[in-house]
């Protein structure tokens, strides 16, 4: 029972990812590669360390997974943000690019 | 002892670059070319090439030539994963048996690239070494190669970073930066005990400088980072390398004699050379790691 729950929520961590490489590959600026990104970082690594802390075999395993979950979560949203900002202030064309014609 | 001098002068104005300049013009109106003397006379690739028949017979000559010598040794050798390839029994068997007695460590792999293989982990510290000593000398500012322009674009670009607050990236920094560093230290200190080791642990420290250094400005990263520090903490865990690798090789390469202790394997004062040696290429490996950033970022360190 353990592993088919553990299984049910690694796949569905692998799935999110499947559509944030989708998204890399198919949205075109950079803001909206951002939002893909993100969404394998956060929501796809998180359903599969859930996953995994399922099938953990003791209290420092699950610790473990929780210290890679925090690392992530703050150091991922951080990248994201560094990345937007940086092209918000060197693209001439922002205004144009995000707000329409 | 006057003239000592001068010649000394002259070699500090040739260190410099400034002798080499000297007469450069005068010399390049004077000199002669030299005259093209032909002994050999060179195969005449453009009359070859005009003869279509005897250009399409050499290719296809050369290319079945080299097909062939490839082809031969590649049937000579050993069938792939057959249980009595050399590979699959005498190396692997020795490691097997003999690796935790022989090198005291129990991750085979630091055993393996840190004592059977030492030599070559060190000429791989010396890439790492040479390709940030080019990086240096092309990217590193000083007075002799910036002209005004470039001084006005760096003051700007300063200006620019103190203006911009990266109040997220400082706050992320400041609780994730030592935590990082912490962790690559781990990872090099048990580098002879569980996964991982110099390159790696280098790399996580490297990475944890970086992550400071982007939030918090090149001035406060100078309080403990100089160009000075990168220097001696590179050159000198080289240099130690090279001494205990020395010293095991002209004490022939089993220490014969002069036994280093090698401890308990499991304990984390243990395994003779390789925590030193691991601690070394982690240091190596993070100050190539920050140099770079610093240098493509800034030109300086």
């Amino acid at each position: 029972m353990r592993e088919i729950i553990a299984a049910v929520f690694i796949i569905a961590g692998m799935l999110v990812f499947v559509v944030a490489l989708l998204g890399i590959y198919r949205l075109k600026y950079v803001m909206n590669r951002i939002h893909a990104a993100a969404l394998g970082d956060t929501m796809g690594l998180g359903l599969v360390t859930i996953g995994l802390m399922i099938l953990g075999k003791d209290v420092f395993h699950i610790a473990k997974y929780i210290l890679i979950i925090l690392f992530f979560w703050m150091s991922s949203p951080i990248a994201s943000h560094m990345i937007g900002k940086v092209e918000m202030l060197t693209n001439k064309d922002y205004d144009e690019r995000v707000h329409g014609k | 002892m006057n003239e000592k001098k001068t010649f000394w002068q002259h070699l500090q104005a040739w260190v410099n670059g400034e002798e080499a300049m000297l007469h450069a013009d005068e010399y390049i109106k004077k000199r002669e070319l030299p005259r093209e003397r032909n002994w050999i006379r060179k195969p005449d690739f453009q009359r070859i090439k005009a003869n279509k028949g005897l250009y399409w017979f050499l290719c296809v000559l050369v290319s079945v030539v080299f097909i062939t010598i490839m082809l031969t040794v590649v049937a000579n050798l050993p069938t792939f994963g057959q249980p009595i390839n050399p590979a699959n029994n005498e190396v692997v068997e020795r490691y097997l048996e003999k690796g935790i007695e022989e090198t005291g460590a129990i991750n085979f792999v630091a055993g393996m690239i840190l004592d059977y293989r030492a030599f070559d982990t060190f000429g791989e510290s010396n890439v790492l070494f040479l390709a940030v000593i080019s990086v240096l000398i092309l990217l590193k500012r000083d007075k002799k190669n910036i002209d005004a322009r470039e001084d006005r674009e760096t003051e700007e670009d300063e200006r620019f970073d103190k203006s911009d607050h990266k109040s997220i990236l400082k706050i992320g920094a400041k609780y994730l930066s030592p935590v990082i560093i912490l962790y690559g230290i781990y990872v090099v200190l048990n580098g002879h005990l569980s996964p991982g080791g110099g390159f790696s642990g280098g790399s996580i420290i490297g990475a944890g400088l970086i992550l400071y250094a982007a939030a918090n400005g090149h001035e406060k990263m100078h309080r403990f980072f100089t160009f000075k520090t990168f220097t001696l903490i590179s050159v000198g865990c080289l240099l130690t390398y090279c001494g205990c690798k020395s010293y095991s090789f002209f004490t022939g390469a089993n220490h014969v004699g002069y036994e280093i202790p090698k401890g308990i394997p499991g304990n984390i004062l243990s395994a003779g050379f390789i925590l030193p040696l691991n601690i070394c290429v982690g240091l190596i490996v993070a100050c190539t790691m920050y140099g770079f950033y610093a240098l493509f970022t800034k030109g300086d360190m």
